[in-house]
């Protein structure tokens, strides 16, 4: 008996010494991957001859330059933004709250525009409205000017179409858990359908809408692919190619500058995040309710008309553009006609056997991709494993500085990396800049996030009780984690996994600014067999990307559902 | 086994949640605590269990200290078991499954070989009339059903002390009744050692051998369910397990005078705490109550009516202050009667 509280004695303090240590491990760590990028470049832009000075600011706010920049920004950014409201908001009420059928095919539907990198989406409808393709000949035949997608407005039609899933996701959440006695309660107090949904329904699910808008406006701050696929071409540029041609035409000079503007792309994007955060705060009363998937309205004999136009439109703008890409990646000469002497599948053969640069490519994506999913998963587990059953300032903090990279658009990211890892201590260069590693850290900082809110969510739905039934059942740690946690909370697991090598797949922005020769990936060589005019090939290279995505969807959705088989049916 | 749990206390953000001076529990003994939410028998189950660092005292389990200040043997490491309120069943494992996880994991028991195991998981499962279930999921199985599984979890690798949570406070009120029975007849099949937790006092006195009554972290009364029904120590013991009214009066030679009361009345003593007599109180449980017409005794006003089927639940109004009288059915009153009350023979 003596020995064993001897023992004991001895191993807790040694246990609180570990934990100590690997919290300072953890906070330096955090500090140098999380904070000094960021804080360097924060200091760059203040940075002169003469000191800290707000010369740089003074001189980029007195060029034409800028404000014609910061104009095209606003311009596309909140059009798309009013657009994906729209949109979103519409279908949102429709899917919750109508008695329209098929809605889990409508949901596939909206979510593909999300899913699909944006600069493929970009592409496709690129060859959608092309002059020589059906749509545009369609067009031209009853005499209406063919689109011309490379302008102002087409870069909001085409943001606009790719953010509203993320207002969509939002609202209908919202609308889902506006409770249906607060709506009777107002009918049976005299209340028409009207003034009940703008007096209760629509207060309760502002948060989410708002919110959802927000989040929209985020993204087309963010959005690399969709102006430089679009407005590079026309000369057109806002804030997020500004910065990419000044770091990538006008090199080491222009860093100062492209650091200004960063800071300020970074404020207004942080300044949104923190909107959004206290949105979703505010909307969290409602947390409890269960979502309610019970139609409340019924459009009556509209309803065949409403679902034609819906599917129409649905189709239109998430299937329709992807098929002219892919029929343009068959063809054997970009213009030539849609016909079966045309068809060739030479720029297939070409993209996955000929070309060095592609399969290059492929490979330092897939080895990034797999490489940044595994790091995340397992430390954005562990992290939110902790966040979950052991919350402390500490850990919301943590939160807080590892979501930053993921809140600052791509491109501010990608410059803080570059002043970060160029000479991580002046004077010494590791190489890391001008390699794959600064990819892979850029990867691993921007899409840690992602997995600790995916694992945090699988997390928290298992009850802390099953993990003490385990510990009182005998089990150890080891045995807990692998035979009770780690079946509960993969599929949740996974699915954030899942995003995160999505993204990390099919990166452009981050990487435009920090690859170098022999670190191409997949993202950069179809933006640059764009700008080089290979349509062709970039379409191939796209079109295998789609499939290779289905097909990782699909894979996805098998594992979930062998997940619920094995449970029994409920 | 014998567990020992000396001096025992319980901080959290500097305010006091457990203090428990001494309880001892014998092997093979079946003790309740009872007492409200909050009065900190949770924490106190947490910290035999393992989960929970106690701030100071100790906990001795087979003579080894298992939980002090500084050291804590973990959960898995106990000779114990626990039947969890909300069950805690593992939504991916079947029945068989839940009962074979202890028989491979247990560090006390001998380790089986795969026949030994299977027969010894089938046995549990008929002891708690499952027998047949043992491929189902919890999702498949009623809420009686998913509580017998979580008792063939903690029976099967023979744990010298079972610790039970509220276990039945999950389920409705008719299995709950008819599951007492079946815990009572495990108790007496496996002469397990039994702490079980509950605020239902109707649930400690049906099944304890022992009752420990706590209240705001501290230890009320220990004794038989006996002694804690009919010879309460403390006011708080007396209304909460008995819903006894605390009479105040005059105490003189070993009889009791009520206040309200004609001075003729008197109560014979009834090994009544000394503590009460102190104070002048003769804590006295409803059904120890009468109202009549006419006689001697407390005059009232029937404030309120509960007719229970075997019997009428009445609250009376003395001059402010409220009894609980439980009255047979053949002399009705009704609200606002003036009634006598008198205490039964």
């Amino acid at each position: 008996m003596l020995s064993q509280t001897k023992r004991g004695q001895n191993k807790l303090p040694s246990s609180h010494f570990m934990n100590r240590i690997l919290k300072y491990i953890g906070i330096v760590l955090l500090v140098i991957f999380f904070v000094i990028p960021i804080f360097r470049l924060f200091m760059l832009s203040f940075q002169t001859d003469q000191g800290f000075q707000l010369t740089h600011y003074v001189e980029m706010l007195q060029r034409e330059e800028t404000w014609n920049v910061l104009q095209n920004t606003l311009y596309v950014v909140g059009g798309a933004t009013i657009l994906s409201i729209i949109i979103g908001v519409g279908m949102a009420w429709l899917v919750a709250y109508s008695d329209i059928r098929m809605k889990n095919g409508m949901q596939i539907l909206i979510i593909m525009p999300f899913i699909i990198p944006s600069y493929i989406v970009t592409l496709s409808w690129t060859q959608f409205f092309a002059p020589n393709a059906w749509f545009s000949s369609l067009l031209q035949s009853i005499a209406i000017e063919t689109w011309d997608l490379y302008s102002l407005s087409g870069m909001v039609f085409v943001m606009g179409l790719s953010h509203y899933p993320l207002v969509y996701l939002l609202t209908v959440r919202m609308f889902r858990k506006v409770p249906r006695d607060l709506e009777m309660a107002s009918r049976i107090s005299g209340a028409g359908r009207l003034k009940t949904f703008f007096t209760v329904t629509a207060p309760i699910a502002l948060p989410g809408i708002a919110s959802g808008g927000l989040l929209a406006f985020l993204a087309s701050l963010d959005n690399f692919g969709i102006p430089a696929f679009l407005g590079i071409p026309a000369n057109i540029n806002v804030l997020s190619t500004y910065i990419y041609e000044q770091v990538v035409g006008f090199g080491p000079s222009a860093f100062a500058k492209a650091a200004t503007l960063s800071v300020l792309l970074g404020m207004l994007a942080l300044i949104g995040t923190f909107i959004q955060w206290l949105l979703v705060r505010k909307s969290k009363s409602l947390e409890t309710v269960n979502e309610d998937f019970q139609a409340r309205f019924s459009l009556g004999k509209y309803r065949g008309v409403i679902e034609v136009c819906v599917w129409s439109l649905l189709v239109f703008t998430s299937v329709v553009p992807l098929l002219s890409m892919i029929s343009t990646s068959f063809i054997k000469a970009y213009g030539l006609d849609f016909t079966w002497d045309n068809l060739t599948l030479d720029h297939y053969r070409f993209v996955l056997m000929e070309s060095g640069k592609t399969q290059q490519a492929i490979t330092n994506s897939i080895m990034l991709g797999f490489g940044t999913m595994l790091i995340c998963l397992i430390c954005g587990t562990a992290i939110a494993y902790f966040r979950v059953r052991k919350p402390t300032k500490w850990l919301k903090a943590i939160e807080v500085i590892i979501g930053l990279p993921y809140a600052l658009p791509g491109i501010v990211l990608a410059l803080a990396m570059i002043f970060a890892w160029m000479e991580p201590i002046p004077g010494w260069n590791p190489g890391i800049y001008g390699s794959m590693k600064i990819l892979f850290i850029a990867y691993v900082t921007r899409f840690l996030i992602l997995q600790i809110r995916g694992s945090i969510t699988a997390i928290m739905q298992v009850d802390p009780s099953m993990e003490e039934a385990a510990h009182v059942s005998g089990a150890s740690n080891m045995v807990k984690w692998k035979s009770i946690l780690l079946p509960l909370i993969m599929p949740g697991v996974l699915s954030g996994s899942f995003l995160v090598l999505l993204q990390a797949l099919t990166e452009l922005t981050v990487s435009s600014l920090l690859w170098s020769a022999g670190s191409e990936t997949i993202g950069l060589v179809i933006f640059n067999f764009e700008q080089a005019g290979y349509t062709t090939y970039s379409t191939a290279f796209s079109s295998l990307i789609v499939l290779l995505i289905a097909v990782g969807i699909l894979l996805l959705y098998g594992i979930k559902n062998v997940g619920k088989v094995r449970r029994g049916k409920s | 086994m014998s567990t020992v749990i000396n001096g025992l206390t319980k901080k959290f953000n500097h305010v006091e949640a457990l203090h428990i001076d001494e309880i001892t529990i014998e092997t093979g003994e079946f003790v309740a605590i009872l007492g409200p939410s909050g009065c900190g028998k949770t924490t106190l189950m947490r910290i035999l269990a393992g989960f929970e660092t106690p701030t100071s005292g100790t906990v001795y389990m087979e003579s080894q200290c298992v939980s002090d200040a500084n050291t804590v043997v973990p959960p898995e490491k106990r000779n114990m078991s626990l039947v969890f309120q909300s069950f805690a069943l593992w939504p991916h494992k079947t029945v068989k499954e839940h009962a074979e996880f202890p028989l491979l994991h247990d560090r006390f028991m001998k380790k089986l070989d795969k026949d030994a195991r299977i027969a010894r998981v089938d046995e549990i499962l008929e002891i708690v009339g499952l027998e047949s279930m043992g491929h189902r999921y919890p999702n498949q199985l009623s809420g009686g059903q998913r509580q017998r599984v979580a008792l063939a979890r903690a029976l099967v690798a023979k744990p010298k002390l079972m610790l039970m949570d509220e276990p039945l406070s999950s389920l409705d009120a008719e299995l709950r009744v008819e599951m007492r029975k079946e815990i009572q007849q495990i108790h007496r099949l496996t002469k397990t050692t039994i702490l079980y937790v509950t605020h239902d006092q109707s649930e400690a006195l049906a099944m304890a051998d022992r009752i420990v009554v706590m209240k705001d972290g501290k230890v009320e009364q220990i004794g038989t369910p006996k002694q804690i029904y009919a010879k309460p120590e403390t006011e708080f013991v007396a209304t909460f397990v008995g819903k006894a009214n605390l009479v105040h009066g005059q105490w003189e030679e070993g009889q009791f005078i009520p206040k309200y009361a004609d001075h003729s009345v008197r109560w014979s003593d009834e090994e009544v705490a000394e503590r009460f007599k102190d104070k002048g109180i003769f804590p006295v449980r409803p059904e120890q109550l009468e109202l009549v017409k006419e006689g001697t005794g407390i005059l009232g006003v029937v404030t309120s009516v509960q007719y229970q089927g075997k019997e009428i639940h009445y609250t009376v109004d003395v001059q402010g202050e409220t009894f609980f009288v439980h009255g047979n059915l053949f002399t009705v009153f009704g609200i606002g009667d003036e009634v006598i009350i008198q205490k039964n023979k």
